[in-house]
């Protein structure tokens, strides 16, 4: 595809210099896409409450997807609400992350025998960082972001560019259970109901 | 011939008022988690947050007014700053100048009005028809808090109010203009954007108001200019009424005390409406501004 060449070199685009400065403040400050999945939506408010004060790391919970940097998936993904994951994860911008939360996101957990639930969701978008657990305690997420801290330090959590390099492979296994033109036919649904 | 010392005073200026106006965000965050109980972010997140911001590599716009909004923001609030008098010097200077940076300081919201609407985005058409609704609101009692200071100094020169405040004392001491700054600080909270008046952002209300489809690059300009707008504003309030400065400290001091007046205000009350802002803007604080106005005649 020719409109893809040009993110393939984006290693090249990168403020040398400036690097290690920006990647310090990368991770100080993940602003979470407040986009709770699942049942794991009621796990987020305890870690911004006065107990498990997460905004001391910097972080906060962000409503704009545009201007976070990290996705929390808190729980199962039906197909449904993967389009919209997607959506949301193709709006944010370029250094993202993605933290699964729990152990539905990993292999379905739970719901290993349901006809509505995705099993794999790294198989549609790219995971950095992947806690276990039904549902993972606030200590278990904070080591989770612990992790993800590391790896942006080090350069390790390089989901966004995993994305950008295998856009076909992650468009081919989307349109395989959506169909093909999935965005446009979604969009379009609700029109004969208005 | 370039008047090199005054660009140099005034780069300086802009410098000094974006590295406090991002302290003063800092604080803003500490102070409202220690008020929640919680540890809070460091006092320089801020600008830890900027760096990030300017460090993302892919920037969306939306056309070519898409991305002089936020510039237009930030030239407006960088220049309300180069008209007040911070600590001893002014660098621009006009016989109205309290008139023109009243002015100023509304500008930029409509810059960030400007640029979200080109973004076409929903939430930030319904931001923006509320923040230029609680402009609208806001600025009758404004206009009287300003009206009554004029009436009392008799003169529309910044300098000439903060002379005359050194010569008999602060402005809050005076009963008329006591009133006139309860007035102020009530539409302060609004030009802040702090609750009970963050009817603009309205943050997981309104996604995020007209802010909702910046990012990268954009919405650093942004977090500039709430910087500077941040230190502009806290340094009008001081000047208008607490007796403005004779150095940086004491002006630093005096902005501080009105930014945690804000703060308190902000973090035990929860936001209004829109249709109740517009209201209570043209009730009590109007009220108010009127006996103010009628005190100093």
């Amino acid at each position: 595809m020719s409109e893809n060449d040009g993110f393939i070199s984006y290693e090249l685009q990168e403020f040398k210099l400036f690097e290690p400065l920006f990647r310090w403040a990368r991770k100080k400050s993940l602003w979470i896409v407040a986009f709770c999945t699942g049942c794991g939506g009621i796990e987020m408010p305890p870690l911004f409450t006065a107990r498990y004060d997460l905004e001391r790391f910097g972080m906060m919970p962000n409503p704009a997807p545009r201007m976070a940097d990290l996705f929390l998936i808190t729980g199962y993904v039906t197909p449904k609400t993967l389009k919209r994951i997607i959506i949301t994860y193709e709006m944010m911008q370029d250094p993202k992350y993605v933290l699964a939360h729990g152990s539905c996101p990993i292999n379905g957990g739970v719901y290993w025998d349901s006809y509505n639930v995705v099993k794999q969701l790294d198989k549609y978008i790219p995971i950095d960082v992947a806690i276990a657990g039904c549902m993972p305690r606030p200590e278990a997420v904070m080591d989770g972001i612990r992790e993800i801290m590391r790896k942006i330090e080090t350069g390790e959590a390089d989901g966004w560019k995993r994305y950008r390099e295998n856009y076909e492979w992650y468009r081919k296994n989307q349109d395989e259970l959506f169909g093909e033109g999935w965005r446009e036919k979604d969009a379009k649904r609700w029109l004969a109901w208005l | 011939m370039f008047d090199w010392k005054l660009i140099l005073e005034a780069i300086g200026m802009i410098i000094y008022a974006t590295f406090v106006g991002f302290i003063f965000m800092g604080i803003e965050r500490k102070a409202m988690a220690r008020i929640q109980r919680r540890i809070g972010p460091p006092i320089y997140q801020p600008i830890i947050d900027t760096l990030k911001l300017l460090g993302k590599k892919e920037s969306v716009s939306h056309g070519f007014i898409y991305d002089f909004g936020p510039i237009f923001a930030l030239g407006a609030s960088i220049t309300a700053l180069l008209f007040l008098p911070i600590a001893n010097f002014q660098l621009f200077s006009s016989n109205a100048d309290l008139i023109v940076v009243a002015y100023l300081l509304e500008v930029p919201m409509l810059g960030i009005m400007l640029g979200a609407m080109s973004s076409g985005n929903p939430y930030s058409a319904v931001g923006v028809q509320r923040g230029l609704l609680t402009m609208v609101a806001m600025q009758l009692p404004y206009g009287l808090a300003l009206i009554a200071l004029i009436q009392y100094y008799g003169s529309f020169k910044l300098s000439d109010i903060v002379a005359l405040q050194s010569l008999h004392g602060w402005s809050i001491l005076v009963p008329a203009l006591l009133i006139a700054m309860v007035v102020f600080d009530i539409v302060f909270q609004a030009m802040l954007g702090l609750e009970p008046f963050d009817i603009i952002t309205a943050p997981a209300e309104i996604s995020m108001g007209p802010m909702v489809e910046y990012g990268g690059k954009h919405a650093a300009l942004l977090f500039t200019q709430h910087a500077v707008q941040l230190f502009a504003e806290t340094a009008f309030f001081a000047i208008l009424f607490l007796g403005g400065a004779s150095n940086l400290l004491e002006l630093l001091v005096k902005q501080i005390a009105v930014l945690f007046i804000a703060i308190f205000i902000a973090s035990i009350y929860p936001r209004f409406t829109i249709d109740q802002a517009a209201k209570f803007f043209w009730k009590w604080p109007t009220i108010l501004g009127i006996i103010a106005v009628l005190l100093t005649m």
